[in-house]
């Protein structure tokens, strides 16, 4: 009984097999296609070169859809206020300008040294991995863009504001809502034109045939006269009403991006002559925690059962600055750098991280007690011992 | 209570030092033995005088007692043994601090296509944001007739759709355009991974939505730190891309944008923004900061690609690797080739190998699910000889494309792009079974 029933179960299931086997593959072949078949973009080609899955008989590619689930009729959430709407609209981009404010090169000189220079460095030369602003005169820099570093000795191209980016409205946006990077969106409207005139200034720009200079006010007039000496520089042409068809056929010739086409499949004495081999000459692997494949338990971390709120707060807002060289910081573990902040005496050292000092603001720009606050300048110094 | 004491008893009579004297004890014992066992097969031939397998013979600490109860870790952990299988960071890969940074996917010890939620690789600009999902809002707004704001409930009201693909940095590899760097898959090859998502297609929430015939450009905003923010063609929006609440069949995890992430299947990862907050619909690009001197690929003509959207067909064989070489197996010894091949352009539809550089090529086959803009597993039997091969892959897609050689992509990008190289990988073996990463150019 058992066997019989167990035996025709297994024939269904290869009958089964078989046609669903077929259909899937009629299916795939079928519904796979290089131009849109609904849609806006009916018959033409898919935007990255690639394919497209459309829906056929209930199914895109492998997967099963319900079709109905997909035609809309949804009234879930509500319309945002005007209030929210504007909240949320602040995109700066090259056809929505900036708010009107103005800023001067030299106080944005100030707010940079004590905002950004810790990060960027003096004069946005950069640093520690942080991106330079400014290389020099940004018109001459431009040329470095075809630079390619093929020996040891060679220069790269100079990838900065100045030289690189295709519009100065991005750089507003940027620093309005994602710098400083330890406090995003502190800024005034004013504070970022004095960053923005600041920026100019060092990649020695001309606004309207004026040199930013030092004395230089920017406001909005101004910021909208900006031509970035590198705008014509990038491709495919997305802007004005072409500019996904162009897109759509930058991306559609394998040429344009050192793509290859399967035509070309070769299997046998692909490489005419000599081959060279490259191997790895300096070896990055500062890797953490170090490659391993090893099945073994864990090696206990001694400090894992200190994690008290100094050490958290230390973790989440000072390593910035003082877990990595470079910054200007004392950093943590350094014996020699922090006894020397040590020796003007544990007062000095707690004023001056409550006041400020250097590059660095005041309480390191978290709003801690005085009493947490020493408690995580305690943490730090003990781990520098 | 009773339970909870007996609880309490169970675990504390598997105490920490007891534990740690029976394993010590226990591996003495079995290094002593196994190098016997290794003698002794090499001496004697079959399985004859063969020392006994401690592991076998004896009995096991964890056969003797008693287990966790099931009370213990009722979100579950991988084993402690393991830890080695884990994102790991690379100074070289931030920008100046963790919190702009990647880290990278283990991909030498992945399995099947689906990535573990806790191994995914992780890139943020400004840190890991923590969001309140009940504070989370999505606004779709700009050239529709009907702007919306929706909760998170209102969000996973709509019907769902549940996917498989992979996310990629485009900056994948970059490091390595001017010549090998790292002798490791998963820094060569691990900024990226493959997950099941579960959400909701853009068009769906369109049709009621009612966008502009003007709508080109749509604009995706996070909202941590950084407004991670980006440029996404309306073709795209209106073809397969997603709004993602659910990875692997739990909520996402914050490191990929709790509680709702974009999903633009197959293109660059940076452009799947995280932590969403909001869309708007523009008859014209945004230029948005990560679309400047980031995520454009400069050419040595000193042009740049910009709006580089797709991570185009690539492959990369993850066994053997600099992580797992071949210093265990004897000549005669059959062993799989194994390897993951991807495309945002479609779906993979055959992979080759190479054991001389690229000279001569073979046939892979390909197994497991074969799913669009998915990780595809690719498999060959290889007969194991001892002898120095450079091996490498070579995928392609049913877009038509296939990986370009080194040569052939240098030719046309240089060496200064950064982003977006998909040539032909290739590792060495040595004589010894060892594994290394290298380039090889004609």
């Amino acid at each position: 009984m058992f066997k019989l029933d167990r035996k025709s179960l297994v024939s269904i299931s290869i009958i089964t097999a078989v046609l669903v086997g077929f259909t899937a593959q009629a299916d795939t072949t079928s519904a796979t296609s290089k131009t849109y078949t609904s849609g806006p973009n009916k018959g033409k080609l898919v935007i990255d070169g690639g394919v497209t899955y459309p829906v056929k008989n209930n199914k895109t590619s492998s997967y099963y859809v319900n079709s109905d689930a997909q035609k809309g009729g949804y009234s879930y959430g509500r319309t945002p206020t005007p209030t929210e709407l504007e909240a949320w609209s602040r995109s700066v981009t090259p056809k929505t300008p900036p708010p009107e404010g103005h800023g001067t090169v030299s106080d944005g000189s100030e707010l940079y040294d004590s905002k950004c220079a810790m990060c960027h460095g003096d004069f946005g030369s950069g640093g520690s991995g942080y991106p330079s602003l400014a290389k020099g005169n940004a018109y001459d820099g431009v040329k470095s863009l075809k630079n390619q570093r093929t020996s040891d000795t060679a220069d790269g191209p100079n990838r900065v504001f100045g030289t690189y980016w295709p519009q100065a409205s991005t750089l507003w946006w940027y620093i309005k809502e994602g710098m400083p990077h330890p406090a995003p969106k502190s800024l005034t409207d004013d504070q970022v034109y004095a960053l923005v005139a600041y920026i100019l200034n060092i990649n020695e720009m001309k606004i309207d045939g004026e040199v930013v200079g030092d004395s230089y006010d920017l406001d909005r007039a101004k910021f909208l006269k900006i031509v970035m000496p590198n705008k014509d520089g990038f491709v495919p042409k997305i802007d004005g009403p072409k500019g996904l068809d162009n897109t759509r056929a930058f991306f559609n010739n394998p040429k344009n991006i050192g793509a290859k086409t399967s035509k070309a499949r070769c299997m046998n004495n692909c490489i005419k002559g000599e081959t060279k081999v490259t191997r790895i000459k300096i070896e990055t692997k500062d890797f953490l925690p170090p490659l391993s494949i090893v099945r073994d338990l864990p090696v206990k971390d001694k400090n894992a059962n200190s994690g008290n709120a100094a050490k958290a707060t230390y973790d989440a807002t000072c390593s910035m600055c003082h877990g990595a060289d470079g910054m200007g910081a004392p950093v943590v573990g350094n014996k020699a750098a922090w006894e020397k902040v040590t020796s003007k005496g544990m007062d000095a050292v707690y004023h001056n991280a409550i006041n400020g000092i250097n590059g660095m603001p005041p309480k390191g720009g978290t709003d801690l007690a005085d009493t947490d606050l020493k408690a995580v300048v305690d943490y730090m110094i003990s781990l520098s011992k | 209570m009773n339970d909870n004491n007996s609880q309490k008893n169970l675990q504390s009579s598997s105490n920490d030092t007891q534990n740690t004297l029976a394993r010590r004890d226990f591996f003495r014992k079995s290094a002593a033995l196994s190098a016997t066992a290794l003698a002794g097969t090499s001496i004697f031939a079959g399985t004859q005088a063969m020392a006994d397998d401690p592991a076998i013979v004896n009995n096991v600490p964890w056969g003797i007692k008693f287990g966790d109860p099931v009370t213990k870790n009722l979100y579950g952990m991988p084993s402690e043994y393991e830890h080695n299988n884990t994102r790991r960071n690379a100074e070289l890969l931030s920008s100046g601090n963790w919190y702009a940074s990647i880290a990278m996917c283990p991909i030498q010890e992945s399995e099947g296509i689906i990535t573990p939620n806790g191994l995914f690789f992780s890139r943020a600009h400004g840190g890991i944001a923590q969001v309140d999902p009940n504070q989370f809002r999505l606004m779709i707004h700009g050239l529709v007739e009907k702007p919306i704001v929706l909760t998170l409930d209102q969000l996973k009201r709509y019907p769902s759709e549940t996917r498989i693909h992979f996310i990629e940095c485009p900056a994948n590899g970059g490091p390595e355009w001017r010549g090998p760097q790292f002798n490791s898959v998963q820094f060569a090859k691990g900024m990226m991974s493959c997950a099941q998502w579960t959400g909701v297609y853009i068009k769906t929430i369109l049709k009621d939505l009612g966008l502009k015939p003007n709508a080109r450009w749509m604009l995706a905003e996070g909202s941590d730190n950084s407004e991670m923010g980006r440029t996404v063609p309306i073709d795209k929006v209106l073809d397969d891309a997603m709004i993602v609440w659910g990875q692997n069949g739990e909520a996402l995890r914050p490191e990929q944008g709790y509680p709702v992430r974009l999903l633009l299947p197959g293109w660059e990862g940076n452009l799947c923004v995280k932590w969403l907050k909001r869309l708007e619909f523009s008859d014209e690009p945004f230029y948005a900061k990560e679309e400047t001197a980031k995520y454009t690929a400069l050419k040595p003509d000193g042009t740049a690609v910009q709006h580089f959207y797709v991570n185009e067909v690539n492959s990369i064989i993850t066994s053997p690797c600099p992580e797992k070489p071949w210093t265990d197996l004897k000549k005669g010894d059959l062993v799989e080739i194994e390897g993951l091949a991807w495309s945002g352009n479609g779906t993979i539809t055959g992979v080759d190998i190479t054991f001389d550089g690229g000279r001569n090529w073979t046939e892979a086959s390909l197994k497991g699910l074969v799913l669009p803009k998915a990780w595809t597993r690719f498999s060959f039997m290889y007969k194991y000889e001892g002898k120095p091969l450079i091996i490498g892959s070579r995928a392609m897609d049913d877009a038509g494309r296939m990986q370009p050689t080194i040569d052939e992509e240098v030719a046309v990008m240089g060496i200064e792009s950064v982003y977006h190289r998909n040539s032909v990988a290739t590792w060495e073996v040595t004589a010894n079974g060892e594994v290394n990463n290298v380039q090889v150019r004609s």
